[in-house]
């Protein structure tokens, strides 16, 4: 396995919407460049036959009856949680030009 | 403008995914109101669609049934094993900094929908369907530097459905997207209302001139069979072009401009390891047993595929049937397909009524001028006796028709239809004393038509005929008009 770049992490950064400096940029590629050596070890493993673990609780069908549940509070109190409302809405940065 | 010599040399390929919106009391993932049509903005919202921290998604049962009727609808069985999957992505709209769908096992994989253009028969593979949670919806107030956010749909339970790039035409397009319509309408998956967006199409399109495919762009988020042709038809055009100049096409996602008829650019499209998928720890995978499957399967009811061999002996056209298919969801009370199926050992009757259906009473329906009250039986009844009338020759078509729109508009169906033709002037002269004198007449008055007969103007006779028609106030029997004309003139 390679080691993560300067690109690498930039571009991670940038899916995360993470603003770093250089000095984070080259601290974080070292870092996660040791958690990928990590795996590689890992993957060293013979894992043929097996099932991949993407649950470990064991459980299934976890479901609810498609009825409205009243949760205790009034909806709109979430809005308190919102850094700017407007009209009820949430106020964020323009998305489209 | 573009020579047809140069857009032969391409070839077009096109596959659809479609967002359908399940009809369910509540959302995906919480047990909140999920018919955010008319409510106001942030009222229809929980914890959980809001993504705060401790807040645990609940998979909504009914989901996972309307998945398995949307399975049998795509012509396939439902996966026994399903999961879902984190798809990352930062979007205003987007709370949870990710959307919660199926990733690499989907709750269905494979399908087949038949879809006819011009006659032809085509099947457009499915290649699998999964649930997913919905967005947010923003509005971009204008002249403002904001968006605002109204979270009521998101967490709204979808269906995904992803066709194979099966599809080479923008009419091939717009029917297989009319025909998924039919098939989730008919399994009852959806209200499949395009306005409120229950139904969003994106249409992926490339052209090649060569057997590899070239590089494709995605316009998303069409709301209309329509527009889904137009998306098409424009891109063809634009890639074409770029291609003519030399220039190549970018990989990227486009959105469609209704007023202007055009695509736009919107953004280049991210690789699927750029969302970073991985299984949603919170939701514990879908395990259907054969007993649950085999439930579901026994209530579907018939899908259009299963209406149109119904009806096929009747030997109607396609469009014609699917007329039926879309009124019938229009109004199921009235029972066209049904009241067609119960009659169809009497195929020329079954023939009329459907005919009757398309022509008369189903645009009457759609301007509501249909009042009568009366029960289906009443109707059914009525249109036996109108057709019985026209069989024996005592009511011309025209006038069928007529009679027919009167009484849907009226307050019950006549009694005695017959009587009742007979007292609107409806029934037919078929008395050949009667229109021979009538003949005579016209032939008298119209003495160069008649002229023109002798000489073998075939024209001519249709306007004595159409005359003898008039004088008789539409009463005569045409055919008959027409035999005694000749008669008349020696011919």
């Amino acid at each position: 396995m390679a080691d993560l770049s300067h690109d690498d992490v930039l571009k991670l950064a940038r899916l995360a919407r993470l603003n770093l400096t250089d000095e984070e940029v080259a601290e974080f590629a070292g870092e996660l460049t040791e958690i990928l050596h990590y795996v590689e070890q890992l993957q060293a493993v013979d894992v043929a036959g097996l099932k991949p673990t993407n649950q470990v609780s064991g459980l299934v069908n976890v479901m609810r009856k498609d009825e409205v549940v009243d949760y205790g509070y009034v909806p709109k109190e979430l809005l308190k949680n919102v850094p700017k409302v407007q009209d009820d809405h949430l106020h964020v940065k323009r998305m489209i030009g | 403008m573009l020579d047809k010599s140069v857009l032969d040399q391409y070839t077009t390929t096109i596959g659809i995914e479609c967002h359908v919106q399940f009809k369910t009391k509540t959302k995906l993932f919480s047990a909140v109101d999920n018919d955010a049509r008319e409510a106001p903005a942030n009222t229809l919202v929980s914890h959980i669609d809001f993504g705060l921290p401790g807040a645990l998604p609940v998979l909504n049962k009914e989901a996972v049934h309307l998945a398995l009727r949307a399975a049998f609808a795509l012509g396939t069985e439902p996966q026994k094993f399903s999961k879902f999957d984190r798809k990352h992505y930062f979007y205003p709209d987007l709370p949870l900094g990710y959307q919660i769908t199926q990733y690499d096992e989907p709750i269905i994989l494979g399908g087949a929908v038949e879809i006819e253009v011009d006659g032809q028969k085509k099947t457009i593979g499915v290649t699998r369907a999964h649930m997913e949670a919905d967005a947010g919806k923003s509005t971009h107030p204008t002249g403002t530097d904001y968006s605002l956010v109204d979270l009521n749909r998101a967490g709204t339970p979808l269906l995904e459905i992803v066709s194979e790039p099966d599809m080479h035409t923008a009419s091939e397009a717009k029917a297989y997207v009319r025909e998924l319509y039919l098939r989730m309408r008919y399994a009852d998956v959806s209200d499949c209302n395009l306005y409120y967006g229950n139904m969003r199409f994106d249409v992926n399109v490339s052209v090649s001139k060569t057997d590899e495919l070239g590089t494709r762009s995605e316009t998303k988020n069409l709301n209309s069979f329509r527009a889904v042709e137009k998306a098409v038809e424009y891109e063809v055009k634009r890639q074409i072009e770029l291609l003519e100049k030399g220039e190549k096409i970018v990989q990227e996602t486009r959105g469609w401009n209704d007023a202007k008829q055009q695509t736009f650019s919107q953004r280049s499209k991210e690789n699927a390891e750029d969302y970073r998928y991985m299984p949603d720890p919170d939701l514990p995978p879908v395990v259907l047993d054969n007993p649950y499957i085999e439930k579901v399967k026994a209530e579907m009811p018939a899908m259009p595929d299963e209406w149109r061999e119904r009806l096929s002996k009747l030997g109607s056209d396609r469009a014609q049937t699917d007329t039926l298919l879309e009124a019938e969801l229009d109004a199921p009370e009235v029972n066209y397909l049904e009241l067609i199926e119960q009659n169809i050992a009497n195929q020329a009757f079954a023939k009329q009524l459907a005919n009757w259906f398309v022509n008369i009473e189903i645009p009457a329906r759609r301007d509501e001028k249909v009042l009568n009250p009366g029960k289906n039986a009443e109707r059914l009844a009525f249109y036996q006796a109108v057709y019985e009338l026209v069989a024996g020759g005592k009511l011309s078509s025209t006038n069928a028709k007529t009679l027919i729109t009167d009484v849907l508009a009226a307050h019950a169906y006549p009694q005695n239809v017959a009587q009742h033709a007979e007292e609107q002037g409806f029934i037919q002269v078929s008395d050949e004393g009667e229109i021979a004198k009538v003949v005579t007449q016209v032939l008298a008055e119209n003495a160069k038509a008649a002229e023109d007969v002798k000489s073998g103007e075939a024209k001519a006779i249709g306007f004595l005929v159409g005359q003898v028609m008039k004088a008789s106030k539409g009463k005569a029997n045409p055919q008959m008009a027409q035999e005694l004309i000749k008669k008349q003139l020696g011919q």
